[in-house]
This record gives structure tokens, C-alpha cells and sequence, in this order.
């Protein structure tokens, strides 16, 4: 008995390592399923904004947040878009400096998909942007699952920041991680 | 120098200061890990008070006797998701170093600023790495270290790892 089921349970994790993942710029023709995630709101509990609610709100937020954005790639499991991973870029005396999100439809949560995202993103971003000395991502303390994410990618935890965000009117304990490019090279 | 620090006070500053800004804000080693130039001139200094000290939404100038010998600054950042929370810097005078004066004058200006803006939340200082006088003088204001962001920023051209620190409206001592 015991031996079947985890025969079963590698064989599992084994199909989700061969997910076939890549990251591509999100377009407006992806509206649709970008739509599947963004109206979930167990994919919003962590996220400042509300779940979307008509494809109308969609459509904006990809014409004028996305597509300008200086690094946002939408994650692809078999060419379709089930999430997204964004770097935001810094001025002045913040540039070695980028922030790294994330959001995953809920359906493929549990599978090590964004990590082998935020790991795809790490090989590519200090390359990209050589002036980007330190990529860093803020968790809400709740957030265990994210925590675990950039733990196995690598980042580094430098401390909680207590009430350092104000999530839909609450203020928020938030984890910092990073990961400098000096890690990544060794 | 015996400094009594029941005389230490703080106040707005006025153009009146600029030679004592100067003293202070013309010396690298005060303005080392400050993001400001180091001032040059009389007028710098003026021009500094006028531009930058006056319109503050809260700057003060640390005053023994009434004469300035330092500043703390207090910066709420803007926008609706951000004003909850603040920035805190501060600067004394060489000749004032050692006599816990910046200690003093922080002791007394966070009470102050979490009155004046009762919206915020939440008052972090950023210290270098390097810059051990300042980590003790905000540890005996009460300030928690958070953790040490590596290469966080740049700093007059180099790039920096900086503790991180806050002190919450709630860290403040109930009233009697």
C-alpha cells in the first residue's frame, strides 16, 4: 500500500516538473485569461487591488500598466497565460535597486510554478539590467506560501518590517528578501 | 564640554541661523551619510533655509542656548497608499558629538511629529551599515532594527547596505 502511493506521489511531481513553463510580454488578445486570475480573490487576498470584475477593467489595465511597464512577462504554462511576474525599476540612487511580483491563478498553485518562474526571471533581469545590483520582494507575513516561493529561489530574508504596506485599509507586517547579483553569480 | 542637556530645545529655523547652519552644514563629516551636498557659502546656507529648512512640512533646528548645532527632518511621503508613513534625519554639529545631544533631540521630536501627524503610522530611519554613532543613537530613541537591506541604495556615489529601523506611533509610551 505504502509503496504505491508514492510511487503515485512521484509520479506527480514528476508531471508537474514537466510542465511546460515560459514567460512572454502579456498582450491585450491575453485578456481573457488573464481575466481567470484577476477575478479570483484568492489570488487578490495579498494583492492591493480588488478583483476584476469585467473585462473592460482588464483590457485597461493591459494597454496602460503592462504594456508599458518596464518588465512584466506573463507565465505561460503551454503558451497560455495562468499568471504573471513583474520587476519594477528604480531612479537616481534607487536604480541597482528592483522590486519583484508575482500572481499565479489559483488552479496551479502547489506545483512549483512560480518559483521556477522567479528562477527563470533571476537568470535573465542582472543580465538585462546590469546597473540592477539587488532584486527585492516584499511579503505580506501571512503570505507563507510567497515566503516559501523566494526562499527556494534563492533570496535571502533581511527582516519583517512592521507596518511598512496598507493592504485594503489594514496595515500589514511585510517579510524583505533579496537577492544581489554578487549571489546570484556564486 | 559639560552641555547640560535640559538646555537642548528645538524650534523652527529661521534665516537668522545660517552661520550656525553653516558650522554644520558646511562639514563633511556631518553630512558623510546625508544625501545633501555639503554647503559651501553663507549664501548656500541662506538659500538651504529658505528653500529647502522653511517649507519642510517638519524640520527642526536641535538649539542649545537658542544657537542652532543641528537638524532632525521628518518626511512623510506623499501619496494615498504611502503617508502613513515617514522618513527621520538628523545631524549635530562635531563639536557636539559624545554628550548623547542627538539622542536627546530625537527622544524629543518623535512624540512631537507623531502629534503634528496623526495619520502617520509608521517612522523609519535608514543608517548606514557603517555608521555606528547613529545605530546607538536611534537603539536609545527606541527605534527597532528591523534587519540590514543589502546594496540598498546609492549614497554620494557608492553603493550602500543600510539598516533599516522604525519606531510605530504605537512603540510610544502610553500617557499617564
Amino acid at each position: 500500500m505504502e509503496a504505491t502511493s508514492v510511487v503515485q506521489l512521484d509520479q506527480t511531481k514528476a508531471k508537474d516538473e514537466c510542465l511546460n513553463l515560459s514567460l512572454r510580454p502579456l498582450q491585450v488578445s491575453d485578456v481573457d485569461d488573464f481575466m481567470v486570475w484577476a477575478s479570483d480573490e484568492k489570488v487578490t487576498r495579498f494583492c492591493t487591488w480588488e478583483p476584476y470584475t469585467n473585462k473592460e477593467d482588464g483590457l485597461n489595465y493591459i494597454k496602460n500598466t503592462v504594456v508599458p511597464h518596464p518588465w512584466f512577462r506573463a507565465i505561460c504554462v503551454d503558451d497560455r497565460p495562468v499568471g504573471a511576474i513583474s520587476v519594477s525599476a528604480n531612479s537616481g540612487n534607487d536604480k541597482c535597486r528592483g522590486e519583484l511580483g508575482y500572481v499565479l491563478a489559483s488552479k496551479y498553485w502547489g506545483k512549483g510554478i512560480v518559483t521556477r518562474a522567479v528562477k527563470m526571471v533571476v537568470d535573465t533581469i542582472f543580465v538585462e539590467w546590469p546597473h540592477l545590483e539587488r532584486l527585492e520582494a516584499l511579503v505580506d507575513v501571512e503570505n507563507v506560501g510567497s515566503q516559501r516561493v523566494l526562499e527556494k529561489a534563492g533570496f535571502q530574508r533581511e527582516g519583517v518590517l512592521r507596518k511598512y504596506f496598507i493592504l485594503k485599509g489594514r496595515s500589514r507586517d511585510m517579510v524583505m528578501f533579496s537577492l544581489l547579483s554578487t549571489d546570484y553569480q556564486s | 564640554m559639560e552641555v547640560d542637556l535640559s538646555k537642548i530645545t528645538l524650534r523652527p529655523f529661521k534665516l537668522e541661523d545660517a552661520d550656525d547652519f553653516l558650522l554644520f552644514a558646511g562639514d563633511d563629516q556631518v553630512t558623510n551619510y546625508l544625501r545633501w551636498q555639503t554647503l559651501n557659502s553663507k549664501q548656500e546656507a541662506l538659500d538651504h533655509i529658505k528653500d529647502v529648512c522653511i517649507p519642510h512640512p517638519w524640520r527642526r533646528s536641535i538649539c542649545i542656548d537658542n544657537c542652532s548645532i543641528g537638524f532632525i527632518s521628518i518626511f512623510p511621503f506623499s501619496g494615498e497608499e504611502h503617508r502613513f508613513k515617514a522618513n527621520i534625519g538628523y545631524g549635530v554639529a562635531v563639536k557636539y558629538w559624545g554628550h548623547g545631544i542627538a539622542t536627546k533631540a530625537l527622544k524629543m521630536a518623535v512624540p512631537q511629529f507623531f502629534a503634528d501627524f496623526p495619520d502617520v503610522v509608521r517612522l523609519e530611519a535608514f543608517i548606514d551599515a557603517q555608521n555606528l554613532g547613529s545605530q546607538r543613537v536611534v537603539e536609545k530613541t527606541g527605534f527597532q532594527k528591523e534587519g540590514m537591506l543589502r546594496k540598498y541604495a546609492y549614497m554620494k556615489g557608492k553603493l550602500r547596505d543600510m539598516f533599516i529601523y522604525s519606531f510605530l506611533s504605537t512603540d510610544l509610551p502610553a500617557n499617564p
